[in-house]
């Protein structure tokens, strides 16, 4: 029984690393992902095509190899390392996530009616005032969904962190097999998995349920 | 004296020219209807009135004010102050969904308020929202959302959201046609009791019954010219070119 409380506690703190990351990619990815969103909407061609063969290269390519890239890369490259693995983990997973996040805001923005936008017009609204008082709520109503199944997928993605030798809840749970030859940890952190998935779902609910007043 | 005068206006989109000079002058307090089939520039006319489309050349003059003007191939200029000289009821209402009634009406002169720093209290702003619902007959309704509406109360909502900012010319088009018929009427009605108070006004319109009594003059577009133009027993009583006499017949088929 001692034994299960401690290793509890230890995973414990194996998950707050994995929230770190998950923290931290929010932070960054989904300002980061207007911004990408805004670019490849951008009627200026050049820039359009770049943001969108960047975003196709990011989402085209796996996770883990685009860790792999961004940590070892620079040391293979320039025969030093340039990064910890914890900025490395934290850059990927924000450029990575903020290129679904920019698709997923791209296709809610071009999904509002072009009435909105002409009805701000003739009210003498600048395009500044209607996106930020019109639009974006109707926006966020309607990415919710898509964006609580890509949050949702983050909680379990940060688990790729460990090909970086980034110290989270499953490389915590796998040091049992090495160390004490216990397997059960690691099959137990998808209890941890489930209980915080099961918030985010929770907390999406209510949001849902919080918009759902207009259509 | 005329509050509105429009010269030689004509737009393209690509080869395709959609009004080929477009010559019209209204009076203060007049109603002006314009007819005319699918497809023959009304809507452009009006959509371009409201700085929706931007005319490749013409000029706009409001209450003796050029507000517009654009030579072809050359940048048009704008007068900042042109597009409130117009307000646009949509055919589709276009209301902001996220926003009671009240706060429909008020969110643009609001945002215009604290962008031009005019002073303008918010009680006063909730005030004229208040007076404007109790024209269009939805006092009792300032507090719902536009879903909750029907769509003839969400087109009178529309129309009092545009006169919030006290435009010169009220422009409608088509307010009706999206609209279930037995609906047709309140919209018509309120339109009509703007007419009372002498607002001047543009309709777009297929309800030929409604431009004959509420109009004082009405054009017949038709391929981007004006074909026709007179008062409305003029030209419903004894239309003269071939093609209002065809646009006239079809309708009471």
């Amino acid at each position: 029984m001692e034994q299960f409380i401690n290793i509890t506690l230890d995973l414990l703190v194996g998950f707050g690393e994995t929230l770190k990351i998950f923290l931290v990619t929010l932070a960054f990815s989904l300002p980061l992902g207007l911004i990408i969103a805004f670019g490849s909407m951008s009627k200026f061609k050049p820039l359009s095509a770049l943001t969108r063969a960047f975003v196709w290269v990011i989402r085209g390519t796996p996770l883990m190899l685009q860790l792999i890239t961004v940590y070892y890369g620079p040391g293979l490259i320039f025969g030093r390392v340039l990064l910890t693995s914890v900025s490395a983990v934290y850059i990927t997973f924000s450029i990575n996530y903020a290129c679904y996040f920019s698709e997923i805001y791209r296709g809610g923005i071009e999904s509002i009616a072009k009435g909105q936008y002409e009805a701000g017009q003739v009210l003498g609204m600048t395009r500044r005032e209607t996106f930020f008082k019109v639009v974006l709520l109707q926006v966020i109503k309607r990415i919710i969904p898509p964006m609580s199944n890509e949050i949702i997928t983050l909680v379990k993605d940060t688990s790729l962190a460990r090909v970086v030798t980034y110290y989270e809840l499953i490389y915590f749970a796998q040091r049992y097999i090495k160390n004490a030859g216990l397997l059960w940890p690691l099959f137990y952190t998808a209890v941890y998995y489930l209980v915080f998935t099961a918030l985010l779902t929770f907390l999406f609910g209510k949001l849902e349920k919080k918009l759902s007043y207009f259509n | 004296m005329n509050i509105l005068e429009v010269k030689d206006l004509r737009k393209r989109f690509g080869d395709n020219e959609v009004l080929k000079g477009i010559d019209l002058s209204l009076k203060k307090g007049e109603v002006l209807s314009i007819i005319g089939s699918s497809g023959g520039g009304k809507t452009t006319l009006l959509r371009c009135l409201n700085f929706l489309e931007i005319a490749n050349n013409g000029e706009i003059v409001v209450a003796d004010k050029t507000v517009f003007s654009a030579t072809e191939g050359e940048k048009p200029t704008i007068a900042p102050e042109a597009q409130l000289s117009f307000g646009l009821v949509f055919q589709q209402f276009n209301l902001f969904p996220q926003y009671s009634v009240i706060e429909n009406l008020m969110l643009a002169p609001k945002l215009r308020a604290k962008r031009m720093g005019t002073g303008e209290k918010i009680e006063d702003i909730e005030e004229r929202a208040k007076q404007l619902l109790a024209t269009v007959g939805l006092t009792e309704k300032a507090n719902e959302y536009p879903c909750r509406l029907s769509g003839g109360q969400q087109q009178r909502v529309a129309i009092a959201r545009a006169l919030m900012l006290s435009p010169d010319i009220l422009c409608f088009d088509e307010p009706t046609s999206s609209l279930d018929p037995e609906l047709t009427g309140e919209v018509l009605r309120v339109i009509r009791s703007l007419k009372d108070s002498e607002r001047t006004m543009i309709i777009v319109t297929h309800e030929m019954e409604f431009a004959r009594h509420v109009s004082d003059r009405v054009i017949f577009i038709s391929d981007g010219v004006i074909e026709e133009e007179g008062t409305p027993e003029e030209l419903f009583g004894n239309p003269k070119s071939e093609k209002l006499i065809a646009f006239l017949s079809a309708g009471q088929e």
